[in-house]
């Protein structure tokens, strides 16, 4: 006890030395927390972003059509599988699609683009569509509605109301089929890809369109809890699988924003390392300065009778104490910033990612573990590297000590 | 009469080849329980550097220290605290008290080292406070005790473990006559009731006068031993 309390005197001997080191450890500790907490808040954009605009948490569909998206490659028969997708009760939404190439012709010009049918309803529950409408409006279910991105409609220079025809090989017979329809909506995603490229109609005008009766390319999932989506080895996706058909979560669908996000937990243990390199070398310093200051009394103490030992456990007391203080300075000010900053965001601009727009401000997530698993570690790296100064202090010797003093 | 201290032709040297000093020179003597002697010598004759040798602060180049019959030179680093911590007070000429404890914790400091239980060691500490006559100062720290009464403090801690041996390097030395006078005292009052071994090294005609041997040191060799 006297040791602790001998410890804790001798950080405040010069108070001015053990704030600063306090805001270097603290410091990086605030640091370290942030980047992680930006880290994940920008993983939930990209993540959000892959599953939230249009994929869905899951998708099922014909092996070929998802690898190579050729269009014979349907779900033939996909009301059992509907039926098991609205018996479970992880399954928040789900929306059938035919996905189709073709042509998108106006009375001035012509483009190509990827039609989807989809059903109006259901879609609300797995897909943005709806929200990311800029003008006119979402799908009714009402005869020859259409929706497109803004780039294509000024491509064609149309407007809201105007006719179009879709051109498009009919699934079953590989005919050329063509139906007339009027531009209701226009979205914007975000992405330039998918405002350049993508047309969507209802489900119930596409099958017959493109003799695709009863038959779907795609069904999208949403779940409750996204995290389930995550498992490769979800009972709903052991049922669904059959066959060439598969149900997969968006890790496996998008195996590229998988790789990104364990390089982001990378780029942050990297971050930390620089860090906690960094604040070791601080610590060292100033735990160096500490020691030299008091060389003839540790001279003394081990004239005393002090062993080495007791020697190194004073160090690593001073070291400890003063990683507690830094840490809980440290904890104040991440979850005050933290906090302000998931609130209110980080400007970043409008970037792209991985086809994915983060548009606006960048918010932070904190979590538990930031303020559990990063003092520790904080706290283990400043006795780390009080150690080498201890074994100084311990190695010191009397006479030596107090000649020097003397 | 036991003897608690045996020096062996004692060789030190400092420096290099070429500004090699011999600090010691094959330095032999025998000190014996309760005696109260003065290591005496001009500057540089090598007082402060037996001392520490004693001491087992320092390891001399040859020669060996018996303390109560054990070399110490084959006492392990740990071995030879613990052996300090227990058997030996020391007492220095810059009082060397550690500044954030009060006076009652750097006498308990030692106890604590030696894992007395906490009971014991309060009641030491102030029996101890009592002996040097510090009764009621026990709570201040270093800086707001007189150089006397540091040192005081010094010869409580020294003595509060109960040791065999008290080395005590130019203990007045920093002290004004009167003080000094005072503190001998109570060293020999000490040295009288309980038989502790005192060793000075020391300039101070005050100790001279009260130590029961001299011994005179010149150029690192023992020039006069003289019992009163």
């Amino acid at each position: 006890m006297l040791s602790l309390k001998l410890a804790w005197r001798n950080l405040f001997r010069n108070t001015r030395r053990t704030i600063l080191t306090c805001l270097l450890i603290g410091s990086s500790l605030v640091v370290l927390i942030l980047v992680d907490g930006l880290v994940l808040g920008m993983m939930d954009v990209m993540v959000g972003g892959i599953t939230k605009t249009l994929e869905g948490e899951a998708q099922v569909s014909h092996h070929e059509f998802r690898t190579n998206l050729e269009v014979e490659y349907v779900i033939e028969n996909p009301e059992p599988l509907i039926a098991k997708i609205q018996q479970d009760p992880n399954v928040s939404g789900f929306g059938p699609r035919v996905i189709v190439g073709g042509m998108i012709a106006s009375s001035y010009n012509t483009t190509g683009g990827l039609i989807y049918g989809v059903d109006a309803d259901k879609e609300l529950s797995v897909s943005r569509l709806a929200d990311a409408i800029v003008e006119g409006e979402y799908l009714s279910g009402a005869d020859r509605e259409l929706l497109m991105g803004q780039p294509m409609v000024d491509l064609l220079e149309i407007k809201l109301g105007d006719r179009l025809v879709l051109t498009a090989a009919a699934v079953d017979s590989n005919e050329i089929t063509q139906e007339l329809f009027r531009l209701t909506g226009v979205f914007e995603f975000g992405p330039e890809e998918m405002d350049e490229n993508l047309v969507f109609i209802n489900l119930e005008k596409a099958q017959p369109l493109l003799g695709m009766q009863g038959h779907l390319h795609q069904i999208a999932l949403q779940f409750n809890d996204p995290e389930l989506s995550k498992n490769p080895n979800l009972p709903l996706f052991r049922e669904l699988t059959q066959g060439d058909i598969e149900a997969l979560g968006w890790l496996d669908l998008q195996p590229s924003i998988g790789a990104m996000i364990e390089m982001s937990n990378y780029s942050t243990l990297i971050v930390g390392l620089v860090l906690f390199l960094l604040t070791s070398l601080g610590v060292i310093n100033s735990m160096f300065m500490s020691i030299y200051e008091r060389i003839y009394e540790f001279g003394v103490a081990k004239a005393i009778g002090t062993t080495p030992w007791q020697i190194i456990q004073l160090v690593l007391f001073e070291a400890w104490l003063l990683a507690l203080l830094s840490c809980l300075f440290g904890l104040v000010c991440a979850y005050f910033t933290g906090d302000y900053f998931s609130e209110n965001g980080i400007p970043m601009g409008k970037m792209e990612v991985s086809g994915i727009v983060v548009d606006g401000n960048m918010y932070t997530r904190l979590a538990p573990y930031q303020f559990v698993n990063f003092p520790v570690y904080v706290t283990l790296l400043t006795l780390a590297a009080a150690l080498y100064p201890a074994v100084f202090a311990s190695r010191i010797v009397p006479t030596q000590a107090l000649q020097k003093a003397l | 009469m036991t003897k608690v201290i045996e020096t062996r032709d004692l060789l030190r040297k400092f420096g290099s080849e070429e500004t090699e000093v011999i600090a010691l020179d094959h330095v032999s003597i025998d000190i014996e329980e309760g005696e109260f002697t003065a290591i005496i010598g001009p500057s540089g004759s090598g007082k402060t550097t037996l001392l520490h040798l004693i001491g087992g602060l320092d390891e001399p180049d040859s020669g060996a220290v018996y303390l109560s019959g054990t070399n110490i030179a084959q006492m392990s680093g740990n071995e030879l605290s613990d052996f300090r911590r227990d058997h030996i007070g020391f007492i220095f000429q810059a009082y060397n008290l550690i500044p954030v404890l009060s006076a009652e914790e750097n006498i308990e400091y030692i106890m604590l080292l030696q894992g007395v239980p906490a009971a014991k060691r309060k009641a030491r500490v102030q029996e101890m406070l009592a002996m040097v006559g510090l009764e009621g100062l026990g709570d201040r720290r270093p800086a707001h005790l007189s150089g006397g009464q540091q040192q005081r403090v010094a010869v409580a801690r020294a003595m509060a473990s109960n040791p065999d041996i008290i080395l005590a390097d130019e203990p007045t030395a920093n002290l004004d006559s009167k003080t000094g006078i005072s503190l001998l005292d109570v060293m020999r009052e000490l040295n009288e009731q309980q038989n502790m071994t005192f060793v000075f090294s020391t300039h101070d005609q005050k100790i001279m006068d009260r130590a029961t041997r001299l011994i005179h040191l010149r150029d690192g060799a023992v020039e006069k031993d003289e019992r009163k």
